[in-house]
């Protein structure tokens, strides 16, 4: 598949959206109304438990609404097969907050697997990409690795790496400087700057608690508080957000 | 009588529980099917490597245990009906025996129980790992249908190899057998060889290729189930695992069992008698 084969991304939205764990007592999200902002670095803010990383899953439809819509370009995910999705699935990257690296193969291996997959570069091509960012990263001596053989923070920025490995334009990131040295996280932003600038990447979702990291970062904010979405801070009696 | 309808109501949530087991088992493979047919991304290449490593662990790395299990097998098998075969003076009657016992019930059966302790449990861990690891996850975010990528291919490897090491249990049994009740018994090779040859019916394939094709199946379908049904914990892995290993156990009996009892009243059928 091509890149210029992939749905350009320009709005993701909530229509009346409600999701609920399975056995859980309430919803987590309870009808939400949602327009995202895009083209920018938005900032997901939120108590911890509230749903930070549903709302990431959900908007990587990795998870599915219980009910109401997720719109992507407007039209309902809820609604479409796996292979209709496949399109924008393939123009979104998810970095995981913990796990979610493929154990069986080597970190050179997890990073080749979407390209290769994929057939989105050739076989020269995808290494050339793979060698370059694990370069960048300073990573490169584990590559022959396993998961299980390394530290944890190697572990954590390929699984940052392989969200941004098919050059996205929207990537969600959960908790990314959870495990990394400063370093580490200056490297992967400069990686992302880099692809903002090309134009490939455009929309950037974070969830994180490290305000030092986001202060680097010319974002926007949304908040997430008792099921629901804002584009502004909730009042500041109930200081959902304090963070 | 409230006893009573309370033991029937009992029976009915079991069989329904089964039912909708069942249904949901034939649902995944017909999923899985559907996406390896669908998937345009998924080339033969990427397939027939996990076939290929299927194989490998399933079949190739079974040999020896199936060897040694064929041998003593036939070797019982043949020492009891030869020793009481020669009693009855029925002798030439030794390849009819062997190839109801050991080609169409306990080949299919022995070489299914072997395949469900060694890649039963392997595969219903590996599988149920990788979703406790959220590996099942990331592949679905990086556009890999899981059903496609994991699953089908793990059912086409275990079918083949099953399929292969029944016929290799079944040649094995018969041959080394035959060699161990050599040093007992005085039996000619030719006339062993020839009983077995007139016994053996073309319906005998059919019923062959039926039991462990579908044996092959629903070991992998079930053990791949039974994985992707861990929700997120490792602790549930060996739960799903043992789940995984009585199931396929009960549902491979259940299948053999119709199979032969479907096969034998056909036979009685084609002779008159029913």
């Amino acid at each position: 598949m091509d890149h210029s084969m992939l749905p350009k991304i320009h709005s993701l939205k909530f229509e009346q959206m409600s999701f609920q764990y399975e056995g859980a007592q309430v919803p987590l999200f309870d009808h939400v109304d949602f327009d995202f902002p895009m083209g920018k670095f938005v900032w997901v803010k939120a108590a911890s438990g509230s749903g930070r990383s549903t709302l990431l899953q959900l908007l990587a439809g990795l998870q599915m609404p219980t009910s109401g819509k997720y719109l992507i370009n407007d039209q309902d995910v809820t609604e479409m097969t796996f292979e209709e999705f496949l399109p924008y699935r393939l123009a979104m990257g998810y970095g995981f907050d913990f796990g979610g690296l493929i154990h069986n193969g080597t970190l050179h291996e997890n990073l080749m697997l979407p390209l290769m997959y994929h057939k989105m570069l050739s076989f020269n091509e995808a290494k050339a990409r793979v060698d370059r960012y694990m370069n960048q990263m300073n990573i490169s001596r584990y590559e022959n690795q396993r998961p299980s053989l390394v530290q944890g923070g190697v572990r954590k920025i390929v699984c940052m790496l392989r969200a941004l490995i098919l050059h996205p334009q929207v990537v969600l990131l959960d908790d990314p400087s959870v495990g990394l040295g400063q370093e580490m996280i200056l490297r992967y932003f400069d990686i992302i700057h880099s692809l903002r600038n090309q134009g490939l990447l455009q929309h950037v979702f974070i969830s994180s608690f490290d305000e030092k990291m986001m202060s680097l970062l010319d974002h926007t904010e949304i908040w997430l508080d008792t099921g629901k979405l804002f584009n502004t801070a909730v009042s500041d009696e109930k200081k959902v957000v304090s963070l | 009588m409230s006893f009573f309808l309370e033991q029937v109501d009992s029976l009915g949530r079991v069989v329904t529980k089964n039912i909708e087991y069942t249904l949901r088992v034939l649902l995944m493979v017909y999923l899985s099917i559907r996406a390896a047919i669908v998937d345009q991304a998924q080339g033969m290449r990427t397939i027939f490597g996990v076939v290929s490593a299927q194989i490998y662990f399933t079949g190739w790395q079974a040999m020896p245990l199936i060897s040694v299990l064929a041998i003593a097998a036939g070797g019982v098998v043949i020492l009891q009906s030869s020793s009481n075969l020669t009693l009855l003076g029925g002798t030439e009657m030794i390849g009819n025996l062997l190839v109801v016992i050991i080609v169409r019930e306990l080949g299919p059966l022995l070489t299914a129980l072997v395949v469900i302790a060694r890649s039963g449990t392997a595969v219903a861990s590996e599988v149920g790992n990788m979703r406790a690891n959220r590996e099942i996850e990331a592949l679905e975010s990086l556009g890999i249908n899981p059903l496609s990528f994991i699953v089908f291919p793990r059912i086409i490897g275990g079918v083949i190899s099953v399929v292969c090491l029944s016929l290799y249990f079944i040649l094995i049994a018969l041959l080394g057998g035959f060699v161990v009740t050599k040093l007992l018994h005085d039996m000619p090779f030719n006339f062993y060889v020839d009983s077995l040859t007139r016994a053996v019916a073309a319906e005998d394939l059919g019923l062959f290729l039926l039991k462990n094709s579908f044996s092959g199946m629903i070991i992998f379908v079930v053990s791949c189930y039974q994985g992707l049904s861990v929700k997120r914990s490792p602790t549930e892995v060996p739960i799903v695992t043992t789940q995984a290993v009585v199931k396929s156990i009960i549902y491979v009996i259940v299948f053999n069992l119709s199979v032969t009892t479907l096969f034998y009243l056909n036979q009685l059928v084609k002779l008159g008698v029913l």
